[in-house]
């Protein structure tokens, strides 16, 4: 198989089967389903790759009863934004952090936990980020409607 | 000795002179609503610890319960100094999601007046960053400079800020002609001007020593915690979405993506500088090459774009924003996600801050050009 860039590598050193999607349509070079313990191996083979992290989030699939987890990342060289999506049950979702493979992680990782109560384990810093620091509800979820 | 390699300060030299000190939230050094919590020895930092929140309003959850054009005012709210730069992602975004076409006329305009916002962006920067190392004399220089690039894009856009100019499929209004001759009018004065900007700071001792050396970013660093802009083509890598993933044309202007390998506060500073040239080549470009033409497509009034998702990637004076949307095929976005520039860069401050002085802290800070409500959201 011919290696021709570090997206391939990465996907390929974690195990990973490699396809691009339509970039210019969505603005995504690759686009995976993961399960959440393929998160770690494969950021840690982006980040020996030169790929940097944009961002890490989640999406409430109300309906579906379920949240996704998304990891944008990207590289400094070609465009390869990577797309990453982790489905965790709305009850009790817990995610391994990348946060100490990604030290700019920690920061993204602590937003989505305030944001949809998405636990990271092993997260260097569990303190709400943005919300007050003794908030304790999760205003991202699609189920939120104020706080009284 | 490069610093970053050899902390000044290491953790075991503790004494009985440690203390906290609150830096902000309301503090010029902090540009905005930031508050850091520093715990210092002396006057040398043993830890910062960045407190965010003061100018959080949600964006997000705001956008996700707006159509897509009520969200666009909004949306220029977060980066109050790079606005149409925000402006231009929440447009391109939808337009990709929904795969509008826009007028090249448009599309030249949109340049234009997102290149003069990052120059009036840095200008500013310019100014406060020499604020912050205790020269007053240079902020008014690059208010007077400011003030012609806010007069100029009053006049098209209607506001003086929070710009709020461009429409899915092209923009509300058409430019006159006099308005590009008077925009060439301005970039001939301000390259006459420029020079003065050197010799009063560029050059001058004081300034190059409160710079060089202090705060230095590692290209290895930036990778880890996913700076871009000027912070991390300081640090020597030339990444730029609009060389990398060209938007709005990008591609037909022929621009140097400006790059420092010191990674200190110097260097942060200088590929500034060169970023202004550079954004008035473009402008002089696209004015120069700008036809005749339509300056809007026709687009559907009611904005539902179909089920999918797309994340749009701008660089704004700051650096990479990229806007993720989910959509769910109704006129609202299910999910909307901010990946904001300047909250990537703050993140590394704590590191950077580790170990100096508390007046390199802010030369440091400074040197970010920090937007707090773009942090916040």
């Amino acid at each position: 198989m011919v290696m021709n860039n570090p997206l391939q590598k990465a996907l390929d050193k974690a195990g990973i089967e490699y396809q691009p999607t339509e970039f210019p349509n969505s603005g995504l070079h690759c686009s995976l389903v993961l399960d959440k313990e393929q998160v770690q191996p494969l950021a840690r083979a982006l980040s020996r790759n030169g790929f940097f992290i944009e961002t890490v989030t989640a999406v409430d699939k109300l309906k579906d009863e379920i949240f996704e987890c998304v990891y944008l990342f990207n590289h400094y060289e070609e465009s390869l934004r990577l797309l990453v999506r982790v489905s965790l049950p709305r009850n009790g979702a817990v995610q391994p952090s990348i946060g100490k493979i990604f030290p700019g992680a920690v920061w993204h990782e602590r937003e989505t936990t305030e944001m949809f109560g998405i636990r990271f384990e092993g997260c260097l810093d569990s303190r709400n980020l943005l919300l007050p620091e003794d908030a304790d509800f999760h205003p991202l979820c699609k189920d939120f409607s104020g706080v009284s | 000795m490069n610093r970053a390699v050899q902390p000044t300060y290491t953790l075991d030299k503790v004494s009985e002179e440690n203390f906290a000190l609150n830096l902000g939230p309301q503090h010029p050094g902090t540009h905005g609503v930031l508050r850091v919590v520093l715990h210092m020895d002396g006057e040398y930092i043993l830890q910062a610890d960045p407190v965010l929140g003061y100018g959080h309003r949600m964006q997000e959850k705001i956008a996700e319960n707006m159509t897509y054009p009520q969200a666009l005012p909004y949306v220029c709210r977060m980066d109050y100094l790079g606005a149409l730069s925000y402006n231009l992602a929440w447009v391109l975004a939808v337009e990709k999601l929904c795969q509008f076409e826009v007028p090249e006329r448009a599309e030249k305009i949109r340049v234009i007046t997102t290149e003069l916002n990052r120059i009036s962006s840095h200008l500013l920067w310019w100014g406060a960053f020499l604020l912050d190392l205790g020269g007053f004399t240079p902020f008014l220089q690059a208010l007077t400079d400011r003030e012609l690039i806010l007069d100029l894009l009053e006049e098209v856009t209607g506001s003086r800020l929070t710009y709020c100019y461009y429409r899915f499929g092209g923009l509300p209004s058409d430019v006159d002609d006099t308005w590009f001759t008077r925009v060439m009018e301005f970039i001939e004065g301000f390259r006459l001007r420029l020079p003065r900007y050197h010799d009063l700071v560029t050059g001058n001792v004081i300034f190059y020593h409160r710079a060089k050396d202090v705060g230095v970013i590692l290209p290895f660093d930036a990778a880890g915690y996913g700076l871009s802009g000027p912070i991390l083509r300081g640090s020597g890598i030339g990444f730029d979405v609009r060389r990398h993933e060209p938007y709005s044309g990008y591609e037909r202007y022929n621009f140097e993506v400006p790059v420092d390998e010191t990674g200190d506060c110097l260097g942060r500073y200088n590929v500034r500088m060169m970023e202004i040239e550079q954004s008035l080549n473009i402008v002089e470009q696209a004015i120069g090459s700008i036809t005749e033409g339509p300056v809007r497509s026709k687009v559907p009034k009611l904005i539902k774009p179909p089920e999918g998702e797309v994340a749009m990637a701008v660089e704004t004076p700051r650096g990479q924003l990229v806007i993720y949307i989910v959509s769910d095929g109704t006129k609202k976005p299910y999910r909307v996600k901010y990946r904001v520039p300047s909250f990537a860069n703050l993140s590394i401050f704590a590191k950077l801050a580790r170990g100096q002085l508390l007046a390199d802290a802010l030369a440091i800070l400074g040197s970010m050009d920090m937007v707090i409500p773009e942090v916040d959201r």
